[in-house]
């Protein structure tokens, strides 16, 4: 642990801010509320929004866990676990289950997340309106009216040009009746996870300045169509090659050498450790 | 042992979290409560002090109903740097048990509830009771409760429903945390709705 740096990087006033947005931020889901984002040593679209998120909870205790795209080794993860865990001496875990933080980038774990964690989303773009309306001050005033025609529209435009609604990840969600929000760009097949979660979840967008929140138990609702229903990525009929998991997040690759098809868990550590009940080998 | 301003408020603010994410949930400050100074308290209670000592800065305002008012503020004011202010412009409106009787409804009907582009501008309000876990039960649903959750609050005043005409109109309203005796919270964001249970569960 680093004792130059204050504990958790931050002085208590920076953590004092976001901690009262934050608390606004649950107490008002979906609600994006805008918070004085700091420079951090990281390149800011590297999840700084997430960042201050997880620097303003953490404790000693905590156990971390890092994931971006699904890896827990890309450089991206390992960054922000250095520079947390050299700040604060707290653990970090590749195991879903043994973590109490989760930051991730574009992926919520296949494991079920627990009551006693706190998933820590990083967003990009935290505003779901800003697809059709550029000016802040009239995409809060469409979220103060709830007036949501558009993002209806927008979907429906993709659906009249695409057959389908194309939306990939980033699929918009109205979270307790009320507000319109960006999941962050999880796939489709994340949003559901969403929906009446156990787990607390945190979105911190850096660069936008903003923090948003889904409780426990909250109802979150992909938006649609009653003609174009919401359908999550479908995965049917394949498996990881790795680990044989059906039902879960795959990512699709090319054998460069056969130019075959195949598939891998999109989420690595839960491959490593469905492979590892397979297969058990080494200590545990 | 002293108060440890990192360490302890961190896990003040963790349970802060977990009660408000999780409404009805009762989190249990007496261990950090117990590191306060007697003498930095000048009646207010320690797990109180605890709150303003977490969240409050020189950015923030606040009012206190209390006899001691004026004494309270004061150390308030010199602990954390915070601004007093009148209730309608208060950030935070700490409502003490030696508050006259109607301070909780005062509060509540004029505090800060946010505007519809800005709820978030809406006040906190912490109040002191004598008990969070015995008292008259209270049902509550919304938003961090799987299905309902049952708590007990001893209160002698008619903040339900005061509680629920300023929640109204949603998502503008109030949000409160009560603190009894014994250092326990319980938090009630806006988004939960309350009845007064009649049934004893
Ligand atoms: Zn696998």
């Amino acid at each position: 642990m680093n004792t130059a740096y204050n504990f958790a990087f931050f002085d208590e006033g920076s953590k004092r801010e976001i901690r009262r947005a934050t608390l606004k931020a649950i107490a008002i889901p979906g609600y994006q509320v805008p918070f004085a984002s700091r420079e951090m040593p990281i390149g800011r679209g590297w999840g700084t929004g997430g960042l201050q998120l997880t620097l303003s909870l953490i404790g000693k205790n905590d156990v971390l866990k890092v994931i971006d795209q699904g890896s827990d080794e890309s450089v991206n993860a390992v960054n922000i676990k250095k520079l947390v865990s050299d700040t604060t001496g707290v653990a970090t875990t590749d195991h879903t289950t043994e973590a109490t933080l989760i930051q991730s980038r574009h992926r919520i774990p296949e494991v079920p997340l627990k009551k006693n964690q706190i998933l820590i989303l990083q967003v990009p773009l935290p505003e779901p309106l800003r697809y059709y309306e550029p000016s802040e001050s009239e995409t809060k005033k469409l979220h103060a009216e709830k007036e949501y025609s558009g993002a209806w529209l927008m979907l429906f435009e993709q659906i009249m040009k695409y057959g389908s609604m194309t939306t990939g990840a980033d699929h918009p969600v109205l979270v307790h009746d009320r507000y319109v929000m960006a999941p962050s760009p999880i796939p489709r097949f994340d949003n559901p996870k969403m929906h009446e979660s156990e787990a607390l979840i945190l979105l911190g967008a850096g660069r936008e300045k903003k923090v948003y929140a889904v409780p426990p138990y909250t109802k979150v609702v992909s938006l649609d169509f009653e003609d174009y229903p919401f359908e999550p990525e479908s995965f049917l009929d394949k498996h990881c090659r790795l680990c044989g998991s059906t039902g879960v997040f795959l990512d699709e690759l090319v054998d460069e050498g056969t130019n075959e098809t195949f598939y891998q868990c999109n989420d690595t550590s839960y491959c490593i450790e469905t492979l590892n009940e397979v297969e058990p080998f080494g200590v545990k | 042992m002293t108060l440890d301003i990192v360490h302890d408020l961190q896990s003040v603010y963790r349970k802060l979290v977990d009660s408000t994410s999780r409404p009805g949930l009762i989190s249990d400050l007496r261990k950090e409560a117990a590191l306060v100074e007697e003498e930095d308290q000048k009646g207010c209670s320690a797990s109180l002090l605890l709150l303003a000592l977490t969240l409050f800065d020189q950015e923030v305002s606040f009012k206190v109903f209390s006899k001691q008012a004026d004494s309270v503020s004061k150390t308030i004011n010199q602990l954390t740097y915070a601004k007093p202010t009148e209730a309608k412009k208060a950030d935070f409106l700490l409502i003490l048990q030696d508050a006259e009787k109607g301070s909780l409804e005062e509060a509540i009907i004029n505090a800060k509830a946010g505007t519809l582009k800005n709820p978030h501008t809406s006040a906190f309000i912490f109040v002191e009771v004598e008990s969070v876990t015995n008292g008259e039960a209270l049902l509550l649903k919304g938003p961090g409760i799987h299905s309902t959750e049952l708590v007990h609050l001893d209160i002698n005043e008619n903040w339900v429903e005061s509680r629920q005409e300023k929640n109204k109109e949603y998502p503008l309203g109030i949000d409160m945390i009560f603190i009894d005796q014994h250092h326990q919270l319980l938090s009630l964001p806006r988004t939960t709705q309350i009845s007064r249970n009649r049934v004893m569960g």
